[in-house]
């Protein structure tokens, strides 16, 4: 029986013997405690938050530039940029004059939902429709903390080989969307954009794909229309 | 590494078994993990004997059971475990959210545990006087 974590029962021990207790208590129930939090938050305000994850470089902050510049004038938008040292993200999405809260993490591996959270509190969050949080450049840890968001979207890059998606399965299967960036680069590369999004709907059948370039300006509104209605 | 953070959690609960029980010392802390949670046994390990050197913990063993993965098909009546991607790229048979019956996405009814489930310890013997 699970409770609030609390011990569940003490064992009167004598000497020189070894005792077992149960202690259930989840080692990520904080973080998924204060998620809900700020989904709560969020939702009473109307503010859809939405996560972007992957690797270092895969354009994560390019994107986010991108659809803020597409989106700001039809409403409200900010965004929330984790990032580990610098704030070269946070400062390049400023320059469009929306609301930029950078977010630097202690061990520089995931954003966690007290971090976003602080974010939050920092925001006049009745003005925002939209958030953007762009978590670390890490293909691993952000999966297992969960931010208060309504969608997460995985960006990998064609510049990432063909073999991404099936050495790193274990992000796509909690996203709702996954953008196959950098298509401008699949011909140099000889990576197959197809090759990728079959990878991914072996994990996920449902999860939609859209294959985008932001140099070139390909499926940003595709995915645009595909974040205003989740 | 997320393991630190978790590593973390983990010996503040502890500590605080410890605070509340001056005269026990634990020995053995059972964990479960489950097959979805994306969590480095080995790392884990390194991470709980790094944080508890020359603390009360030091030297108490950290076990970790493994939880199966379950799914859930909200398409057709499918329950139980889930499709692997056999693939020799990946290393190691990828899970897999495709419902092994019909072919659409499944969603997970068991395997992101990540928990404390018992704790062994023995009682300090009073120090003679
Ligand atoms: N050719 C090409 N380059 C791109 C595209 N998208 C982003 N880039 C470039 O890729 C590099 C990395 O992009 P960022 O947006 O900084 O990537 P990021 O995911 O935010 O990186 P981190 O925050 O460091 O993890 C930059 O030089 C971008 O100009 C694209 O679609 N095509
Ligand atoms: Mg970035
Ligand atoms: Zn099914």
């Amino acid at each position: 029986m699970a409770n609030e974590g609390g011990i569940q029962a003490t064992i009167e021990a004598s000497p020189d013997e070894i005792y077992d207790i149960e202690l259930e208590h989840s080692l990520l129930e904080a973080n998924e405690k204060l998620a809900k939090e700020n989904r709560a938050l969020l939702d009473q305000h109307g503010t859809t938050a939405i996560d972007f994850m992957g690797a270092i470089g895969s354009g994560k902050t390019t994107l986010i530039a991108k659809l803020v510049e597409k989106l700001k004038d039809k409403m409200g938008v900010a965004v929330f940029n984790g990032d580990a040292t610098t704030s070269n993200d946070a400062d390049a999405i400023a320059k469009q004059n929306v609301p930029v809260v950078q977010i630097a993490t202690i061990n520089g591996c995931h954003l966690d939902a007290n971090l976003v959270g602080k974010g939050l509190r920092k925001i006049d969050i009745d003005k925002v429709k939209l958030l953007f949080i762009e978590n670390i450049g890490n293909l691993i840890c952000p999966a297992e903390f969960p931010l208060g968001s309504k969608a997460r979207v995985v960006v990998v890059s064609v510049t990432e080989g063909p073999w991404m998606v099936r050495k790193h399965p274990h992000m796509f299967l909690g996203a709702q969307l996954v953008v196959i960036n950098k298509i401008d680069m699949a011909k140099a590369m000889e990576v197959s954009v197809e090759d990728l999004a079959s990878d991914v709907h072996k994990l996920k059948p449902d999860i939609k794909v859209i294959p985008t370039s932001c140099k070139t300006g390909e499926g940003i509104e595709k995915v645009a229309a595909a974040l205003l209605a989740v | 590494m997320h393991e630190f953070s978790i590593a973390a959690s983990l010996v503040e609960k502890l500590s605080e078994f410890v605070r509340e029980n001056p005269d026990k010392r634990i020995c053995e802390v059972r964990l479960e993990i489950g097959e979805l949670s994306h969590i480095e046994h080995d790392q884990l390990h390194f991470c709980y004997e790094s944080i508890t050197k020359e603390t009360p913990l030091e030297g108490s063993s950290l076990k970790i059971d493994k939880v199966e993965a379950f799914v859930e098909c909200p398409h057709c009546s499918y329950r139980g475990r889930p499709k692997y991607w056999d693939d020799i790229l990946a290393g190691a048979p990828v899970v897999t959210f495709q419902c092994p019956s019909c072919g659409k996405t499944v969603g997970e009814t068991q395997g992101k545990e990540c928990a404390i489930k018992s704790v062994k310890f023995s009682q300090i013997q009073p120090v003679p006087s």
